[in-house]
């Protein structure tokens, strides 16, 4: 028989205040559709790759309630504590709102299973965006799947959307009344922030460890790979005690465990130490996975093709470990075997360290995938290059989905160190990474094409970041 | 009334069906083009957007009733077994479990045999693939119901099992006791003299094209709520067919027809898995009835994918004959597909019969029972594979002998259709050929395939494409006119969520001259609709809006009797304007039909209206051609389409926007079907290692391309008294295949297997050996 795992939860819904004994390991999905019986939140494909169980979470950050849209049916209820979730008949008004008058004159909703969740997430577009800008729509909406649209009028409603709604404050607060005159979110938001206030005030966590619990961060492998398992263990639930930060220290970037992908993409720090990286966050993931899913979970994950440990990789990241206590290992050294990890049960990845690049740094992100957005990587590869005046000064080079661990390609990499960039020089590397790897054949193709294929992404980067040194043509 | 019964024959998803019914015999003035017209072709809001884009809307899969039940089904892990002993103790004993079916248990339902399923059983003790049903739980909670199924202990006699079409064929292994050649035999079909033709011909190209296994992936899956309240039976469910579903499920049961109703109101898509009655609907129906409560069952997105339909393969042998002038002297296609478990149609080669003009054609189609899921319709079945092989084939053989692709099909077009003798209503690919070829920009194609500069390639490739589309009868349409002036149409069909609701409204308004807004539309429920056909085949529209048109002519002319007989006159003396009756030589006497209502005993006035027959003489088709621009990143393998231009012959366009969504639907599935999708099947234990959609890859809106359709034409008034045809598979036809020849005009090279995915461009380019 399951243990009795309940837990009381508070946290707004909508424009009502939760008090519930819940699993905390069970889905806010479940407890929005299957509890409050709200059926406008659809369940699709519960594996976070659809969005049309999209809601927004909203979070109180500096006296100011922030709102990104999530994935429902991977989210852990538990991770809603003390904010504010909102489905689409949080959204409804008295007449249709903004976005939905657009959805519908567009002719946006066809069968219209779908379509709650993309009106949510184009919601999370204006809360987030001051600017105007169709692209950014997309981003919002990029893991909404709909099955008979095609969406092309879709599309137009957001671009009409963009074109009627004139740019907003910046200022946050500001920006939700602005959003509420515009008949984007209703009115009873404004009320929200002091709420959460109450709440949070009168709610004290209770932080007693994660020895023999489940740790849960984001959830957004965890509740896909084994969710009825989770079910009836006990979560300890790291988002609710991890502080979220991205900060440099003496010539270090320093990123919290908790540090969301979005947070990682968005921040200012990262996209000024990491050129190029901007390229990268358009193939991972969806808005709303990236939303939830941490650096940590990432790397503790272990997957051989986790996009992020790929790139950590590449910039020769270290970790700060915390259990009974603090150990720094080398992300690269982390991965003992397949999904084969060195770290005791109870230890958190506290802090993920690199050094902050220099002068005549470079980098690449590179990965193939059946579907170009959205997917899971046949092979990722990433590549960190100090170069000036023709020669590599120094370069790491790592790559996923070649074999049991993501790796760095420890060979290929002491190779480059001091070598000039040429064609010789690529078809080498090439051929040195070939002779480490050990790809197997999955769904994600063949061993003998994951080779074949690494051999190009590393032509790839080359090109990428080298092409005023090489002949391209001859390199393909 | 001067209407009559006619057998009708016509194609319907895999089979041609013949169907008695009655038919409308009036006719009617030929409706003017759109631009005349004030409600038909103009691009009016749907009426059920508002609820839909609001949440409001309720499926059958956000229908709780009050005491429900809900039931979750056990599914083989094996993928071919004879089950031995079923334990169902431990899972008994789970508190809030109420009820387990299986095959042991089952002796109180009338032998549970399902016809649909080549007579197996409901629970059958034979499970044939892994997915298979085995046994059914209800209980207070879905979680309850899966906790119990994982407690039941089913033994097993595990037996050899064949998952491909062409080991199964020539196996020992007897998936069902007849051969695992569906029906024993090939179809085959042959005019003219094949051997003859390729005597004829100057070249002759030969080659192989295979297609993978699809799934359709609605959001909504295939569920039900079954309640039962004395002998009636009510099943809410979401399909694309309820009068189908209605007879299948009476007939499973052994009860009459009219003692079951079906009700569908909105569902989450259907793509052609949604035609018929599922196991799961009879299970629920049985718990319900055992249980006296209403019970729910569900299938989630991994049921969706293992055991609710899908697309077959397809592995296709073609040939061709020609002459140096691009006369085509010979076709022949030879084709088998795995078709599943249970019976199902694989066969793809109607566009090779009929596309191009040739006298001597040979095709030789094997459906091929494996032990694997069961196929089902799908978007346009058959003919999305059959038209990826025939139109590669075409381009080949236009290389060949060194014509442009464009002139070749030209040169072999044909106004016939060559199988059945007759002429078409319409077809208009020539046409169709020009406007595709100069919006895509036919002319800056690459001369020669692979011959573009850098290593991402551009390239340009079209196709054409055939399908019915042309409905028929029986549907029927019943308007009511109540005292308040309310129209109601009742009308005999669904709305998959093509638009259905809105496009009779329109109809009934064009013909009423009143605002589609002020006319309810009640569909999906057979216990208030008059009959009408399953939503598939492309025939809604078709099937549907002639009776609409013809339910709201006799209801005019009701009008305009019963305000002749308030008045004492002749009715050619009334006329009829903006939904009002007028004595013609006194315009200043006027009724409206709110006024002639209430002066009727009755207080109503209905009117039903029926389809007419297909035209004698002719065959009704719908045809179109797409071209596709496409980037491939010869270094990457990544296939991007940039541009998709679809020109189609599919009659007069009812709503212009939901006719977008047709098509702009259509081109993105294809676009999955070129690119990405695939159910991967594991040879090594039959199982399926992509059920869900983190590995079956369904395009998302960062894959969405241009795209430009245009109709054309203003209708094709010799098909029905709208002039209405198909779109919603004619859409998705040609995309692939067009895709397929783009990317060779791009890299030079022939990627002869859907999907073209990364590994295939990278494999073809770089690895000759």
């Amino acid at each position: 028989m399951p243990k009795n795992t309940m837990q009381k939860i508070t946290f707004i819904l909508n424009n009502e205040n939760i008090f519930a004994d819940v699993k905390p390991n069970s889905t806010l999905l479940d407890f929005i559709r299957k509890k409050e019986r709200l059926t406008g939140t659809k369940e699709v494909c519960k594996e976070g790759d659809c969005g049309a169980c999209s809601v927004l979470i909203g979070e109180l950050e500096n006296g100011i309630v922030r709102y990104k849209n999530v994935t429902s049916c991977i989210y852990p209820i538990a991770n809603a504590e003390g904010k504010h979730v909102v489905t689409i008949e949080g959204l409804n008004q008295n007449s249709l709102n903004k976005i939905q008058e657009f959805y519908v004159g567009e002719n946006a909703a066809q069968c219209g299973f779908c379509t709650p969740g993309f009106i949510v997430s184009t919601a999370e577009y204006f809360l987030n965006n001051n600017e105007r800008n169709v692209e950014k729509v997309y981003d919002s909406i990029s893991g909404n799947i709909c099955r008979c649209t095609g969406y092309g009028s879709i599309k137009r409603a957001a671009e009409k959307l963009v074109a009627d709604v004139p740019e907003a404050p910046e200022d946050y607060g500001e920006r939700l009344k602005f959003l509420i005159e515009k008949k984007i979110i209703p009115e009873y938001f404004l009320s929200i922030k002091d709420k959460l206030q109450n709440i949070l005030q009168t709610k004290k966590i209770d932080a007693d460890g994660a020895k023999g619990k489940t740790i849960v961060a984001g959830g957004t492998d965890l509740f896909v790979q084994r969710a009825d398992e989770m079910l009836n263990e006990e979560g300890y639930f790291v988002k609710n005690f991890a502080k979220k930060f991205i900060s440099e220290e003496n010539g270090s970037v320093i990123l919290s465990g908790a540090t969301t992908f979005e947070d990682f993409f968005n921040s200012e720090i990262i996209k000024t130490a990491i050129p190029n990286i901007h390229k990268a966050f358009k193939l991972i993931a969806s808005q709303a996975v990236r939303n939830s899913a941490t650096l940590a979970g990432n790397i503790v994950n272990a997957s051989p093709i986790g996009d992020m440990t790929i790139i950590l990789l590449a910039l020769n990241a270290k970790l700060i470990l915390k259990g009974k206590r603090e150990r720094e290992i080398a992300l690269k050294d982390f991965y003992l075997d397949y999904k084969k990890v060195d770290k005791a049960n109870d230890e958190i990845i506290e802090k993920i360290i690199f050094e902050k690049p220099g002068r005549g740094f470079r980098f690449n992100f590179e990965k193939v995938s059946k579907r170009t957005h959205l997917d899971i990587a046949s092979v990722n590869t990433a590549f960190a290059a100090f170069a000036d005046d023709g020669i590599i000064r120094s370069a790491t080079l790592s790559a996923g989905g070649i074999a049991p661990i993501p790796k760095v390609l420890e060979e290929a990499t002491e190779f480059l160190s001091g070598k000039e960039i040429n064609n010789a020089l690529l078809n080498e590397v090439v051929e040195i990474a070939n002779s480490v790897i050990s790809p197997i054949s999955d769904v994600r193709g063949s061993a003998d094409y994951k080779r074949l294929l690494l051999g190009q992404l590393i032509k790839a980067h080359f090109i990428e970041l080298f092409s005023d040194r090489l002949n391209v043509g001859e390199a393909i | 009334m001067s209407d009559k019964i006619v057998k009708s024959k016509f194609f319907f998803e895999e089979d041609f069906i013949e169907t008695i019914g009655e038919v409308s015999s009036k006719e009617y003035k030929s409706l003017p083009p759109n631009k005349k017209l004030k409600y038909v072709g103009k691009p009016l809001n749907r009426k059920d957007a508002p609820v839909k884009a609001s949440g409001k809307a309720k499926f059958t899969f956000d229908i709780e009733l009050p005491h429900m039940v809900y039931a979750r089904t056990l599914r083989s892990p094996h993928p071919n077994a004879i089950i031995k002993d079923i334990d169902t103790l431990h899972a008994r004993q789970v508190p809030g479990v109420f009820a387990i079916l299986h095959t042991f248990n089952m002796s109180a339902f009338n032998g549970g045999k399902i016809e649909w399923y080549g007579n197996s059983f409901l629970f059958d003790p034979h499970v044939r693939y892994v997915g298979d049903e085995i046994a059914c739980v209800a209980a207070k909670d879905e979680e309850t119901a899966e906790r119990a199924l994982k407690l039941i202990d089913v033994k097993y006699e595990i037996l050899d099992y064949e998952i491909d079409a062409k080991k199964s064929m020539n196996s020992k292994l007897k998936i069902h006791p007849d051969g695992n050649v569906r029906r024993g035999k090939p179809f085959e079909y042959e005019r003219g003299s094949v051997k003859d033709g390729f005597d004829e011909a100057d070249e002759i190209i030969e080659d192989e094209f295979s297609t993978q296994v699809a799934v359709h992936n609605p959001t909504e899956p295939h569920c039900s709520v079954a309640d039962w309240n004395k002998d009636k039976l009510t099943i809410y469910d979401s399909t694309q067919a309820v009068f189908r579903v209605r007879n299948m499920i009476a007939d499973a049961l052994d009860t009459p027809k009219d003692s079951v109703r079906i009700i569908k109101e909105y569902m989450g898509g259907g793509f052609g898995g949604k035609l018929e009655a599922g196991k799961y609907s009879v299970m629920a129906a049985l718990l319900a009835k055992k249980l006296k409560r209403p019970v729910k069952i569900l299938n989630d997105r991994r049921e969706q994918n293992i055991a609710l339909g899908n697309r077959p393969d397809s592995v296709q042998k073609l040939k061709i004959g020609v002459k140096t002038d691009g006369t085509i002297t010979a076709l022949n296609h030879y084709a088998y597909a795995a078709i599943g478990a249970y019976p199902s149609g694989g066969g793809c080669s109607w566009p090779l019969r009929t596309l191009y003009k040739c006298d001597n054609v040979r095709t030789e189609e094997y459906s091929v029972y494996t032990n694997a899921g069961r196929a089902r319709a799908f978007r346009a079945p058959g003919n999305v594979q059959g038209t990826f092989g025939l139109e590669s084939l075409l381009d080949e053989a236009a290389e060949k002998i060194g014509m442009d692709p464009l002139e070749f099909r030209v040169k072999n077009f044909v106004d016939f259709d060559q199988v059945g003798g007759k002429p078409y209503t319409s077809k208009m690919l020539i046409e169709a050929y020009k406007i595709g070829a100069k919006k895509i920009g036919w002319e800056n194609r690459n001369k020669i395939p692979g011959g573009g500069k850098g290593y991402v390639k551009r390239g340009v490739g079209m196709a054409s494409q055939i399908w019915w589309g042309g409905g028929g009868p029986p549907a029927h349409v019943r308007l009511e006119l109540d005292s308040n002036g309310k129209i109601v149409a009742f009308a005999g069909s669904q709305d998959l969520g093509t638009g259905t609701y809105t496009f009779v409204a329109q109809v009934i308004g064009e013909i009423l001259e009143i605002a589609p807004d002020n006319i309810d539309v009640v569909l999906g429920d057979t216990d208030r609709v008059p009959y009408g056909p399953s939503s598939g085949g492309s025939t809604t529209a078709p099937s549907i809006s002639p009776a609409a048109r013809d339910a709201a002519e006799r209801m005019k002319e009701k009008l305009i009797s019963n305000a002749a007989a308030l008045w004492n006159v002749e009715s050619e003396n009334v006329g009829f304007e903006n939904g009002t009756v007028f004595m013609k030589n006194d315009k200043s006497k006027k009724l409206s039909a709110k006024d002639i209502v209430a002066q009727l005993d009755d207080k109503k006035i209905s009117a039903l209206g029926s389809r007419e027959a297909n035209p004698d003489g002719y065959s009704v088709q719908t045809f179109g051609a797409q071209f596709a621009e496409v980037e491939v990143d010869t270094l990457t393998g990544n296939v991007r389409v940039l541009k998709v231009v679809a020109v189609h012959d599919v009659g007069r366009i009812l709503n212009g926007k939901t006719l977008e969504n047709q098509f702009h639907g259509g081109i993105i599935m294809g676009i999955g079907f070129a690119l990405t999708e695939e159910q991967i099947r594991d040879e090594y234990t039959g199982k399926i290692l992509n059920d869900n959609f983190h590995d079956y890859k369904v395009p998302t809106i960062k894959e969405t391309p241009e795209i430009e359709v245009f109709i054309l034409g203003e209708g094709d008034m010799k098909a029905n008294n709208m002039g209405v045809k198909g779109i919603g598979e004619p859409a998705m036809i040609p995309t692939p295949a067009a895709i397929a020849n783009a990317v060779y005009n791009a890299i030079g090279k022939r990627i002869k297997s859907l999907p073209i995915t990364p590994d295939k461009i990278i494999t073809a380019l770089y690895d000759e050996a």
